[in-house]
């Protein structure tokens, strides 16, 4: 052999070997960490294993799915695991190494055995609640107390997915005509971003928990292919230290997720959930409800029960107030016989007393009678003197008085000279009462004069 | 906001010590009525709030977006 070699022949010295050492078909287990399909159709991977620690590579390849084979492996996978091929999954596959002169080492890879990944993703999934079984967080979620009113929903879904407008549609149309306020916190549901964007919801949420009753993750139904992403130890936790309830609804008929088995409630289908919290609400209506016709009924119950009493009291009232008044009639027939016996008693002794009183002021009265009779008689004795004694003392007064009237009499005063005149019958005292022509009469002693007014002098003043 | 809000919980615990109170008997026929006027308003408040639209809830939510 020649000391040197060409790259070429180096190559195909290498690609020689490994043919002879590895002849065959082997079944080989890796990780998938990147995953890409061309324009063909055939499909070219990064496979790696890595150390117990998750974190640092211990041994990479490329790995090539040529198009022929890739479409029986990929149905026959997903339809077993309910996964896709993505980077993050173990795969068991069945391989033949090859060497390129100018690519290098592939696998290339004739077959998958989609049942490995699936125990792989069961052991990974009992990890997962192993883990938080450890911790003893597992059922915290399912421990919350479910509030009566679930009515305030705070929903992490995309607003695309057609299960997030199932619930809408299904909650706000419920026939009992009950409310919901229902608040959209959007997230990424599948894909390397599900885990950051699920928890960024939840945190948003919990910073206006007080707005909320329950939490909602609702998920389009159909596809059952991400389901895996919901085996997320991180989303699992955080749904078990969520002060609220939180319900599933993430649609996934035949298996459950991890996040389905730490929620407090999980149903099949964004519907169910919407059907549960309707029926609590419901429930709650119902124990008004029946609080409400309980109430009736034991207010009607209490009423009877104090119209029969106050029938029976009726009852015994009758004959107890006719014993009563019986009784009282009875003390008023031997009051009233008491009563005239003693009236009678009382008016004879009356009686008798006025009689005596009645001698009494008669006798009295006599007395009074003789005394003053007594003293008119001697009265009578005193008075002739005691009169004339009286008359005496009166008589020179009253002739005093009879001089002075003498002196006053008109015809004395005619007598001393003087006149009376008067006109038409009328005594006059003033010359203003004569006029020229009147007749006037003036009166003497011894008779009277007709004279004939000629004229008429005022006192110092002609007329 | 220091507008007393209902609370449903409460309500209830109310409506489910009126009724033990007439059941038991200890109740006052006089007071009765009046008891069972209230408990029926309290009803009346919780059936309302399953069915009514609160809008300051709604409009709480908004701002959330």
């Amino acid at each position: 052999m020649n000391d040197k070699l060409s790259l070429t022949e180096l190559q195909l010295f290498i690609r020689d070997s490994l043919y002879t050492s590895l002849p065959g078909l082997y079944w080989v287990t890796a990780e998938i960490s990147d995953i890409k399909e061309n324009f063909a159709g055939h499909c070219y991977l990064e496979l790696v294993e890595k150390h117990p620690d998750e974190i640092n590579v211990r041994a990479k390849a490329k790995g090539i799915i040529w198009s022929n084979r890739m479409r029986f492996i990929r149905p026959l996978f997903e339809s077993v695991t309910g996964d896709t091929l993505r980077p993050g999954i173990r795969i068991l596959m069945y391989i033949k190494v090859e060497y390129h002169e100018i690519y290098g080492l592939s696998l290339i890879i004739n077959d998958i055995d989609p049942a490995f990944t699936l125990g792989e993703m069961a052991m990974k999934k009992q990890q997962i609640i192993r883990k938080l079984e450890e911790e003893g967080i597992i059922n915290m979620n399912k421990e919350l107390e479910f509030p009566v009113l679930p009515q305030r929903i705070a929903v992490i879904s995309s607003s695309a997915a057609a299960g997030y407008t199932d619930f809408i549609k299904h909650l706000t149309a419920n026939k009992y005509g009950y409310c919901f306020y229902i608040a959209l916190f959007e997230a990424i549901m599948q894909g390397n971003e599900t885990e950051t964007s699920i928890i960024a919801a939840f945190d948003r949420i919990a910073g206006n928990i007080s707005l909320f009753d329950v939490v909602v993750i609702v998920r389009g139904g159909g596809s059952q292919s991400d389901l895996s992403w919901f085996d997320n130890y991180a989303i699992a936790y955080h749904i078990t230290q969520f002060p609220l309830p939180v319900i599933t609804g993430i649609g996934h008929e035949k298996d459950l997720s991890v996040s389905d088995l730490v929620a407090f409630r999980s149903e099949k289908t964004p519907t169910a959930v919407a059907d549960f919290l309707i029926s609590s609400v419901l429930n709650t209506d119902e124990h008004l409800m029946q609080l409400s016709s309980e109430l009736s009924n034991t207010a009607l119950e209490i009423i009877g029960e104090f119209r029969e009493r106050l029938i029976n009291s009726k009852l015994r009232l009758i004959p107890a107030a006719k014993i009563s008044v019986s009784s009282v009639k009875e003390n008023l027939g031997s009051m009233i016989i008491s009563l005239v016996s003693n009236g009678k008693d009382y008016l004879q002794k009356e009686r008798s007393q006025l009689v005596e009183k009645t001698s009494l002021v008669r006798s009295g009265v006599r007395a009074v009678i003789t005394l003053n009779r007594t003293r008119l008689k001697e009265s009578s004795k005193v008075l002739p003197s005691k009169t004339s004694v009286y008359l005496a003392q009166n008589e020179s007064v009253i002739n005093n008085f009879s001089t002075s009237l003498s002196l006053l009499n008109p015809f004395n005063v005619l007598k001393r000279g003087y006149t009376i005149t008067s006109l038409n019958g009328k005594i006059i005292i003033s010359s203003q009462n004569t006029e020229p022509g009147d007749i006037i009469d003036t009166q003497f002693a011894d008779g009277t004069v007709s004279s004939l007014v000629k004229a008429r002098t005022a006192q110092g003043k002609e007329s | 906001m220091t507008k007393k809000v209902f609370s449903f919980n409460e309500a209830v615990k109310e409506i489910e010590k009126i009724l033990q109170n007439i059941e038991s008997g200890r109740l006052d026929i006089d007071r009765l009525s009046d008891e069972v006027k209230r408990a029926t308003e309290l009803i009346r408040q919780c059936q309302k709030k399953l069915r009514t639209t609160e809008e300051e809830i709604n409009s709480i939510f908004k701002e959330l977006e």
